[in-house]
């Protein structure tokens, strides 16, 4: 068995270890061991491997932001800022068919945009809406759904720590792809409201209805999200129009957000700990997978599986967009059963040589930043897709009420909203690309 | 085949060090060895790590050839810092030819005794390129500047500079966010970054060098010892002094390419005169002093090796 | 024991939160004196309260030297002490889906099996860190523009590594007690 085979090999593996529910991150690095030591012939090298690989992964500048972030996603939600997206789209959206499924749509599209995870944005979401949803006599299967589907949003809007990683492993500008993630990332939040209209009508005991508010109300409750339209304007628009870095820029949200969580008075004694403890679980499990996804890297590239498959890809003369679609299903598929995080840093050191020697009729900096778009959409359809979602699992936690199945069925329409998307954005790069070449 | 080795560095396969240097050098081992050893190419620190580490994944057999900075591990070889003097080099190719001999009077027992050199070289003289044009040393009063060593941080600094710190991927957004408002390297890396389109003014130092960075081409011991006397005898044939004049030589040659792009561009290069020069030399001087010093501090003495160094580059360069 | 542990953990996480904060206002410090300091040249640039802001660039006011460095050596630190927090409550991210079709023995032995491997894989980190600190020692190694020891940095994030360790461990023991006396020891996720 020579080196190639070796690397072949470790996918079943990997793919077997992690079905036994092995921790992902723990999954992958320990095949990467075991490869290293077939491949090098000992653990000599592994070992060695193990002296600079930790420290040198958990000291990176770049992935600095990802814990800043968390722990701004914390703050906001102390701050009250959930609260407030969700009263102010309510009191605008709440008496249409739907309309607090909308509201809870449109709020998380604003959280997602000062929050850059989509669990997290599942999560708090979830807290505020959840509640309002079941008093206004919506069915447990379609808000949970609906609040799940939401929760993408946190990745799909800017920022987003999944960008940030793709960005790290292509080499290409943070800036650009948050900036290039902003119209697709709108797209979604419209296409989830059209689902949840459409979704009301053809099951009309889905949901209940309310009564409208004033619009004297509706314009007070907009002043409260003020501050959620400061904290993304400073960090997105900063970041974007060069005031600071993006470490630099999730450094001033962190920092914003938790003084207005301080302000508002969320921000005492055992909140403030427990915003620590939240960060600290979720960055050191992102973290993990990000070290493991590198000891495997490493020893696939030994192994030279992703030269010679995109080499052998390259040579069949395939057709550019029948390499992209498989690649796209192949995504769709493991979303299923994966989560976001681990598929990206498994296989974009894949995927990614192979799409960029491919002709799309797009320069290479165009193509990795429309690539990794739609790659970010069909993997957060994996967050939402049974019957392993995240974001499902996020939510059914707080609604224990309501079976998982019921939760199924209602997520299909939106998993059918993100598979439209992906198929325009797909036929029409320019969707993607225009803010960008707009502005450059 | 009888070997593999690994050879791992941090640029581009297809950037100039690469395509000129590292596979002309792999091609030349495998022809002449008859297909015996086998380099296999692994750009873009794909074996994982980060540039820093490239001198320990080497020691540890996670490589068995490197290419890189010396200067990415402050501290851990010291005596290469003479060659990174302020004016102290004079080209590429005498330069490098003149190191070669350094490292083999000082170092191969010392800063380099767990590897194996292959080869050790400087690239061209390095210049300063800038948004706000820099002819004088008042100029670069408070002026974010990017900078490559230990060495050259700490003589930006004292010349007035708010020096920031960064890896040189970072340099071109840096430079296009303001983050930075000028950086030095040398003609050749300009190319890649494409630094001449996010600044219009380039200072140069006409027959002289500003600074230089240094560069160590270098194989795991253990994995050297561990071939054939006649495979040796290749690997022998085609390092040291020759193929580092070599490298050295090609390297200032890509800065070419730098300069006529600029140049088409329509670019301010300032070529400072003799005069504004002796300014610069004046102003840069001091850094002798204290690297000597914290040399002696190292119980290394600094002054001797600064001599050593002066002495072969100015016998080289005859 | 599990109190005790998870008091550990938790310490850990809190002091990684304390840096965590300071990297997040050191940045800031950093971003706000750089644009200080490109303000009042600007302001000496276009000949407007010139003395002013001379006076305030005499103050020194500027980016923080070296900020990178800081952040990259307590990121790394913040991150090591994360993880026993991570271990102890299993906040790793894992795939249930065939499991959960599993007996309930085969899954507590499965659990058991994934913390001791896990626990190795810690344990030998942490002692791979503390030989990759001595090496930086050896190496005399710094930081290019505060030129502070790069062990250092090893040593606080070997202090995370060495909890991350110790929590492993426990967990990895009482995961196998569980496995072996069907008996729930560890609470799960807070
Ligand atoms: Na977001
Ligand atoms: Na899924």
């Amino acid at each position: 068995m020579d080196n190639f085979d070796i690397g072949l090999l470790s996918f079943p593996v990997l793919m077997l270890l992690i079905f036994l529910r092995m921790p992902i991150g723990l999954a992958m690095f320990a095949v990467g061991f075991g490869g290293l030591y077939f491949v090098t012939g000992g653990t000599v090298v592994a070992l060695a491997k193990m002296k600079s690989e930790a420290y040198s992964t958990f000291s990176s500048y770049s992935l600095s932001i990802v814990p800043m972030f968390l722990l701004m996603g914390q703050f906001a939600t102390l701050g009250g800022m959930s609260k407030a997206l969700f009263k102010a789209a309510e009191s605008w959206l709440g008496h249409l068919r739907g309309g607090v499924a909308m509201a809870a749509i449109g709020a998380c599209a604003g959280f997602g945009a000062i929050c850059g995870s989509s669990l997290a944005t599942a999560a708090t979401m979830g807290q505020v809406a959840l509640p309002e949803l079941k008093r206004y006599g919506y069915s447990g299967g379609f808000s949970s759904a609906t609040l799940a589907a939401g929760g993408t949003l946190g990745i799909l809007i800017p920022p987003s720590v999944i960008l940030v990683i793709y960005a790290i492993l292509t080499e290409q500008n943070i800036a650009k792809l948050f900036l290039a993630a902003f119209i697709p990332g709108i797209l979604a939040a419209i296409g989830y409201m059209i689902t949840v209209s459409i979704y009301v009508r053809l099951n009309p005991d889905a949901a209940g209805t309310r009564p409208a508010v004033p619009m004297s109300e509706r314009f007070e409750a907009m002043i409260n999200v003020i501050p959620v339209l400061v904290v993304f304007l400073l960090v997105v628009g900063g970041i974007y129009l060069g005031i600071f870095t993006p470490t630099e820029g999730a450094a001033v949200g962190a920092m914003g957000t938790g003084v207005i969580a301080w302000w508002s008075g969320g921000l005492r004694g055992r909140a403030w700990l427990d915003s620590f403890l939240a960060t600290a679980k979720s960055t050191a499990m992102i973290f993990f997978i990000v070290l493991g996804a590198a000891f495997y890297n490493s020893f696939l590239a030994l192994t030279q599986v992703p030269q010679e498959l995109s080499q052998w890809v390259v040579e069949q003369g395939f057709n550019p967009w029948v390499v992209l679609s498989i690649i796209l299903v192949l995504y769709l598929v493991f979303g299923c059963l994966m989560d976001s995080l681990s598929m990206i840093l498994l296989t974009i050191p894949i995927f990614w040589p192979i799409i960029s020697i491919l002709d799309f009729g797009l320069s290479t900096e165009e193509l990795a930043i429309w690539f990794g778009i739609i790659v970010l959409i069909v993997v957060e359809v994996g967050l939402i897709t049974p019957p392993v979602g995240m974001n499902l699992f996020v939510i059914n936690s707080m609604d224990r009420e309501t079976p998982i199945v019921k939760t199924y069925g209602a997520v299909m329409y939106f998993v059918g909203s993100d598979i439209i998307r992906v198929i325009i954005l797909v036929l029409f790069p320019g969707i993607t690309l225009f803010l960008l070449r707009l502005l450059h | 085949q009888d070997v593999t080795l690994k050879m791992h560095q941090f640029l581009p396969a297809q950037a100039k060090v690469p395509t000129d240097i590292l596979d002309v050098w792999a091609d030349k081992i495998e022809a002449e060895s008859d297909g015996r050893i086998k380099i296999d190419r692994y750009p873009s620190m794909q074996l994982g790590g980060r540039p820093p580490e490239l001198a320990d994944q080497v020691v540890d057999g996670i490589a068995d050839i490197i290419w890189t900075v010396t200067g990415y591990t402050p501290g851990r070889f010291p005596r290469s810092e003479a060659f990174e003097m302020p004016f102290i080099m004079t080209n590429g190719e005498d330069t490098s030819r003149a190191y070669w001999q350094y490292v083999e009077n000082n170092m191969l027992d010392q800063d380099f005794a767990e590897l194996k050199m292959l080869g050790v070289w400087v690239h061209g003289p390095g210049l300063i390129h800038s948004k706000s044009p820099i002819t004088s040393v008042a100029d670069l009063n408070g002026v974010k500047l990017r900078a490559p060593t230990r060495v050259t941080n700490k003589m930006f600094t004292d010349m007035g500079a708010t020096t920031v710190g960064m890896p040189v991927p970072a340099v071109p957004e840096a430079l296009s966010k303001g983050v930075i408002d000028a950086t030095v390297i040398p003609w050749e890396v300009t190319t890649a970054l494409k630094v001449s389109e996010l600044v219009e003014n380039h200072t140069t130092w006409p027959d002289n060098a500003l600074y230089t960075t240094t560069f160590i081409f270098a194989m795991n011991k253990d994995k050297y010892e561990a071939l054939p006397d006649d495979l040796k005898a290749v690997i022998d044939a085609n390092s040291g002094e020759e193929f580092s004049a070599f490298a050295g030589k090609t390297m200032q040659a890509a800065d070419q390419q730098g300069l006529d792009f600029a140049m088409e561009r329509g670019n301010n290069i300032i070529d400072l005169s003799e005069e504004q020069i002796a300014e610069w030399k004046e102003a840069a001087a001091p850094i002798e002093a204290w690297w000597v010093e914290e040399m002696d501090k190292a119980g290394i003495d600094g002054q001797a090796l600064l001599d050593e160094a002066k002495a072969l580059i100015e016998e080289n360069s005859k | 024991m599990y109190r005790v542990f998870l008091t550990l953990a938790r310490f850990a996480a809190i002091l990684g939160g304390i840096v965590l904060t300071a990297l997040i206002v050191l940045t800031v410090v950093s971003v706000a004196g750089r644009a200080l300091n490109t303000m009042m040249h600007w302001l000496i640039d276009i000949g407007l309260l010139g003395g002013l802001a001379q006076s305030v660039l005499d103050m020194g006011v500027g980016p923080v030297l070296g900020d990178f460095e800081l952040v990259e050596a307590g990121i790394a630190f913040c991150i090591f002490a994360f993880l026993p927090l991570a271990q102890i409550t299993g906040a790793h991210a894992t795939v249930d889906i065939l499991t959960s079709r599993f007996p309930d023995g085969v899954n507590r032995a499965l659990t058991a099996l994934w913390e001791v491997i896990f626990a190795v894989v810690l344990i030998v980190m942490a002692w791979k860190l503390y030989d990759g600190m001595q090496g930086k020692m050896r190496y005399n190694e710094t930081t290019m523009l505060l030129q502070f020891p790069v062990w250092w940095s090893y040593a606080a994030s070997l202090g995370g590594a060495v909890a991350a360790a110790l929590v492993a461990t426990y967990v990895a023991l009482a995961r196998l007690a569980e496995a072996a006396t069907g008996r729930v020891i560890l609470k799960g996720a807070l």
